[in-house]
């Protein structure tokens, strides 16, 4: 169980189990002020509501957060406290230099790297009670700051920048591709890291003022924790009374756009459910894009209807996903047995 | 057998406590005494104290993600898995080498 990929694994999901509250809360935040603010011309307007205004203002610095938060919770999983201060500070730049999240998680694997290198040097015994508040977080800051400001920071902010060029002048059969690939992701790992890349990508574009992307993402993203409980009460017989248990918490996790809530069902029951879910995300996501679904905040399920353009798509294809999740689901255990 | 556990999953909502109830119901069947700290969103519940640690036989790390306070167990046998083995076979992991 020692295996390098393992490893790796948990010190990423280390950083995203502490993130996770920041993207929820700073994304409802978001959301909530965007709903209530009347649409101009330009999107929102908040000139007439300084109420909703500090409340989208909590809102982004709660987000603002969230790739310092990752980068510094990634080091602290593989290298304890004295990666934390690397960790923060790689994320924080990473945020600065426009690298997000992909650069967040480079500075977190970086400074928990250097960290774990400084901690192997033998030091006089005098000189111990140093390493750990001063030396090691001043040096490893040092390194994996540089290594962002100068060596990734910059290709990273470029990639993300030649990613949204590229979308805006991409044509339909690009786009649903880009719809079923996000789709995908998002599904794929409910949460995990590589959801939260389809997620930030979405998230990121809206900064760049294209809406669609996050629009598929937001369909998809709440389609397995919809589709799954939406099977348990479909096809009763077919799920234990836990499955039925956890189908309702499902249920009320995918209307907030809480994609974790299929976790449990993907846990008891991987082979059959990932593939299910992430059919049924990409058709959700698929729909959106060519329905022209925009999504003004980063964040998903029906709880963002009131900040979607084009609210009737949003609607059909969250639908069309989360029923053809329920029924393949449940002909497939109809087919190969209800046991996991 | 006296077993602790400690169970952790990324979200920290259903695995991590998900895992626990599976490891206290087989070890309870299996006749062995097993305490099970959760490591979950709320922070850490249940909390191994020094005592119930002292002289356990097995230490169980159930967890997708790094397990806090992980020097407690130095020098005691360890057995390292993901949280879904636990709640898929948590009878098994009670004879199963260190590692």
């Amino acid at each position: 169980m020692k295996k390098p990929l393992f490893k790796i694994r948990q010190y990423l999901l280390s950083g995203v189990s502490y993130a996770i509250p920041f993207v929820a809360c700073g994304g409802i935040l978001i959301a909530v002020a965007i709903a209530f603010a009347p649409m101009g011309p330009g999107g929102p307007d908040f000139s007439h509501s300084p109420f909703l205004k500090l409340i989208l203002d909590i809102g982004s610095s709660a987000f603002s957060l969230l790739v310092p938060v990752l980068a510094g919770y990634i080091a602290f999983g593989m290298a304890d406290r004295p990666a934390l201060v690397p960790g923060f500070v790689g994320g924080a730049i990473a945020n600065q230099v426009g690298a997000g999240f992909l650069g967040g998680l480079a500075a977190g694997l970086l400074a928990g790297l250097v960290v774990m290198l400084i901690k192997k040097v033998k030091v006089p015994f005098y000189f111990k009670p140093v390493m750990p508040i001063l030396v090691i977080p001043v040096i490893a800051t040092l390194v994996v700051g540089f290594i962002m400001f100068r060596v990734i920071g910059q290709p990273i902010h470029d990639l993300m920048a030649w990613l949204s060029s590229w979308l805006a002048v991409m044509g339909t059969g690009n786009r649903v591709i880009l719809a079923a690939v996000l789709g995908a992701m998002i599904a794929f790992d409910m949460g995990g890291p590589v959801n939260k890349v389809a997620f930030f990508f979405g998230a990121a574009m809206i900064k760049e003022g294209n809406f669609a992307p996050m629009g598929a993402c937001a369909a998809a993203i709440c389609v397995p924790p919809l589709g799954l409980g939406l099977a348990t009460v479909l096809g009763r017989r077919l799920w234990n009374q836990q499955d039925r248990e956890a189908g309702y918490a499902s249920l009320a996790m995918g209307m907030i756009g809480i994609t974790e809530g299929a976790i449990p069902f993907a846990a008891a029951d991987p082979l059959r459910v990932i593939p299910t879910i992430m059919f049924g995300s990409m058709i959700a996501a698929v729909i959106a894009m060519l329905g022209g679904v925009g999504d003004h905040a980063p964040h998903g399920g029906p709880i963002v209807l009131p900040v979607v353009d084009n609210r009737l798509v949003y609607i059909l294809a969250i639908t069309a996903g989360a029923l053809a999740v329920a029924l393949l689901i449940n002909g497939l255990r109809k087919l190969t047995g209800s046991k996991t | 057998m006296k077993i602790v556990a400690v169970t952790a999953c990324p979200t920290g909502i259903a695995h991590t406590y998900m895992a626990a109830e599976q490891l206290e119901k087989a070890a309870r069947r299996l006749g062995h005494q097993i305490k099970v700290e959760t490591q979950g969103a709320m922070g850490i519940e249940n909390e191994l104290s020094a005592e119930d640690i002292n002289g356990a036989e097995l230490v169980i790390l159930a967890a997708d993600i790094t397990v806090q306070k992980r020097e407690r167990f130095e020098n005691l046998k360890t057995i390292e898995v993901g949280v879904q083995e636990a709640i898929k076979n948590p009878a098994a992991l009670f004879s199963r080498p260190a590692g």
